[in-house]
């Protein structure tokens, strides 16, 4: 089989130091400046980065803007919208009429004074007089009756007189007093919407070290040790995952008071287990790799192949489920809230807040509208930003 | 390069079995294995290489990643220096996994992208607490020089590098706990040829400077011609030629290594021409399901039907020249 006519000597040896020596010419990206420089490109993405931020700082900073807390009330002022309708009585006195046709003083900028104390009110004959500033001010609010009969949505439901003359809506004005309006029992929802905002991001932060502490190393450690091990843990996911929440939180209750604590109770003890699945899928296909046989023959220990090698290149996937899983998480306490099974009154999470207006819907949306707002934005938000990190984190998309 | 080696001998292979479960049927309940090294043994000298050729599917990586203790042997003994450590618990594994060392065969996936060429190269002077602070970054810049590369390459991450510059770092890497035994799988195969000799030369000189011990794993014999001081042919699982190059190339006995050498490339008209070419028909088969008796039967051409009955053992015809084929029991009739 003679090609002994090549011999050693016909190779030639080729110098080392004029080999790759040279610099490499662009820029060096480790993986997360890369993946930050394609995330940055997804504009719908930074939009939802954007709102996030946005919602921590107002969650941190928002109470310092108001001069309320959750729980002050004023049984007065309730049910008073963001916007007012305002009628002029006279040079500087200006009154809001409320949907049960009582007045508020204002001022003309929007600043909310104190209610009114009618001096004379007959509610068979349908009117309701003021004295104001030496002037009388009546509400005849007989013409609602008529107009409901009628149907007709604009038809005049009241006439507000000064001094025997009709009078005309002045302004409309933002109410600077509350921002987002008061709830019916007269507390400034803005301050209970900045509440909500606390407790969904506390949600989320409770979500994410569930996932992150939990999710991760129990799926880690499954898929890693593999075997019987392996199989034994999976079928505690299984068993977990196939308990329907909200039966696992009425439990819950049922030892606990129910309450933000349960409802943290609850997603800390079961909502780690979609993360575990990934997780272990992840490794599983991750660890019979040739740098991870490589760690294994310098003697590195499971943990720390675990840690310093399996983990992290399973990052991306986890980092994106986590942005999927935190809105999901967010919403659930919305929802749980909203049926009743969340926070406590006084304190205010998006979902009960939007509970608490859905009996006066019809009359005081901007109730219900405020609360939605947020879980929507929030939602939404952390959708976004999760499809921008599934685009920028896949290493298909590499270069 | 031949005559580097001494006699003494560093690593026995004995009996090295290495099957794989596979479950088959619902609920794993059929069980079956894949046969990946049935009983293979062997031994390398210190200082010397061993080169281990076979088509892909045969059991190489198998057999230096059992030897390694990346897998639980099956049955069968590694001696190394003298101590079997084929059943030796992680813990008592660990000075052992200063002494050998595993060179991989895929540039792009033997490196953790996530760390940085020093971190990499570094990892195991961490492990094994033999440098911290400054005397590690020394000893990686160090590293790095021995295999070509320069200190400003450490703060790099690995997909910064071309395949051979990346292979050259999975050297670094394996040389940082300074090794007696390196097995080489596939170190070359997945790169350009134009780069294959510069890191077949590397390891060469490295071998030179601490005289290293060589596994070396590669699927056709040209690659292992230049490196090698000995050759292993292997087939579907067992070990059916071993000797010294010079004389596995020129008197090959087993008819699977006959055909490939036939196979290689000959870029001389004067030799090419009373070359003949065995072309080796039909597949490899299922190693869950080997041939009865010789393995290579299905695809030899001078299959007797003794051959489906016995298996042939690995045996001495020359000194230094082991065969496990029946046809070297005419060739070669055992003298006693
Ligand atoms: N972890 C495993 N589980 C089951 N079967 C395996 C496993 N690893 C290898 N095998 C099987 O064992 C046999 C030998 O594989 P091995 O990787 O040792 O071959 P090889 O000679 O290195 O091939 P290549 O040249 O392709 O690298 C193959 O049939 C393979 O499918
Ligand atoms: S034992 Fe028989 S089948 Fe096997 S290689 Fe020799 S002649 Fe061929
Ligand atoms: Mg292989």
């Amino acid at each position: 089989m003679a090609d002994n006519k090549i011999s050693t000597d016909m190779w030639e040896k080729v110098d080392m130091s004029t080999l790759d020596k040279e610099v490499i010419a662009r820029k060096s990206l480790t993986y997360w400046q890369d993946a930050w420089r394609r995330l940055k490109k997804n504009h719908l993405s930074m939009i939802g980065l954007f709102f996030i931020v946005l919602m921590t700082l107002l969650a941190i900073l928002g109470p310092f803007f108001s001069r309320y807390s959750y729980s002050d009330q004023n049984l007065e002022l309730g049910n008073i919208g963001p916007t007012m309708e305002i009628y002029q009585i006279d040079d500087n006195d200006f009154v809001y009429m409320n949907k049960e046709y009582k007045l508020v003083e204002v001022t003309e900028d929007g600043h909310i004074s104190k209610r009114l104390v009618p001096t004379d009110e007959d509610m068979m004959q349908k009117y309701r007089s003021y004295e104001i500033d030496g002037k009388e001010v009546v509400i005849d609010y007989s013409f609602a009756v008529a107009a409901k009969k009628s149907g007709d949505p604009d038809a005049k439901k009241f006439e507000i007189r000064v001094n025997g003359d009709v009078i005309d809506i002045h302004d409309k004005v933002f109410n600077k007093t509350y921002w987002f309006g008061s709830d019916s029992l007269g507390r400034d929802l803005y301050i209970r919407v900045v509440y909500g905002a606390r407790i969904s991001l506390l949600i989320a932060l409770v979500a994410t070290i569930v996932n992150f502490f939990i999710g991760v190393l129990y799926g880690g450690v499954a898929g890693y040790t593999g075997g019987k091990t392996d199989n034994v843990m999976m079928r505690i996911v299984d068993v977990i995952a196939t308990v329907p929440l909200l039966l696992y939180v009425i439990m819950l209750m049922v030892i606990f008071e129910p309450g933000l604590k349960t409802i943290m109770i609850a997603l800390g003890t079961v909502y780690w287990v979609n993360m575990a699945r990934l997780v272990r899928g992840q490794i599983l296909s991750i660890k019979e790799q040739e740098f991870v046989l490589a760690a294994k023959t310098l003697g590195a220990s499971s943990w720390r192949i675990l840690v310093r090698h399996l983990i992290p290149n399973a990052m991306g996937p986890i980092i994106v489920s986590l942005a999927m899983l935190i809105p999901s998480a967010i919403f659930t306490e919305a929802f749980l809230s909203f049926i009743g099974l969340g926070v406590n009154a006084p304190m205010a999470s998006w979902g009960t807040l939007a509970n608490d207006a859905v009996a006066g819907l019809r009359t005081y949306p901007y109730q219900l509208f405020f609360p939605a707002l947020f879980i929507s934005i929030t939602v939404l938000a952390f959708n976004f930003l999760g499809d921008g990190l599934r685009d920028a984190l896949d290493p298909r998309l590499r270069k | 390069m031949s005559s580097k080696s001494n006699n003494e001998v560093l690593l026995e292979v004995k009996n090295l079995k290495k099957y794989f479960e596979i479950n088959k049927g619902f609920f794993g309940r059929s069980k079956e294995y894949v046969q990946a090294v049935d009983d293979i043994s062997f031994f390398i000298r210190k200082g010397e290489t061993l080169g281990l050729v076979g088509e892909s599917g045969c059991g190489k990586s198998t057999t230096g990643r059992t030897i390694i203790r990346l897998y639980e042997p099956t049955a069968g003994e590694i001696i190394y220096d003298g101590v079997d450590i084929s059943e030796l618990s992680e813990n008592d594994l660990k000075p052992y996994r200063k002494k050998i060392q595993m060179i991989f065969q895929d540039p792009y996936a033997s490196l953790n992208s996530r760390m940085t060429v020093g971190d990499i190269i570094g990892e195991s002077l961490d492990i094994h607490g033999i440098a911290t602070g400054a005397a590690r970054q020394e000893r990686v810049f160090d590293l790095l020089n021995r295999v070509g590369l320069s200190k400003d390459h450490a703060s790099r991450y690995p997909h910064e590098f071309s395949g051979g510059q990346r292979q050259r770092i999975g050297i670094a890497r394996a040389l940082a706990v300074d090794p007696e035994f390196i097995i080489c799988d596939e170190p070359i195969s997945a790169l350009d040829v134009s780069i294959q000799a510069q890191v077949v030369n590397m390891l060469d000189d490295l071998q030179k400077e601490y005289g290293l011990t060589y596994l070396f794993i590669a699927h056709d014999l040209s690659m292992v011609k230049h490196i090698s001081d000995r050759i292993g042919v292997m087939y579907l699982g067992k070990l059916v030629e071993v000797t010294d190059r010079n004389e596995l190339y020129d008197s090959p006995e087993h008819p699977y290594t006959q055909a490939l050498l036939s196979a290689i490339p000959i870029p001389d008209p004067e030799v090419t021409r009373n070359a003949q070419r065995i072309i080796l028909e039909g597949d490899v088969p299922s190693p869950i399901n080997p041939p009865s008796g010789c393995r290579f039967r299905t695809r030899c051409s001078y299959a007797m039907e003794r051959c489906a009955e016995e298996e042939p053992v690995l045996r001495e015809v020359n000194e230094g020249h082991f065969v496990a084929c029946h046809l070297m029991d005419e060739k070669f009739p055992i003298t006693e």
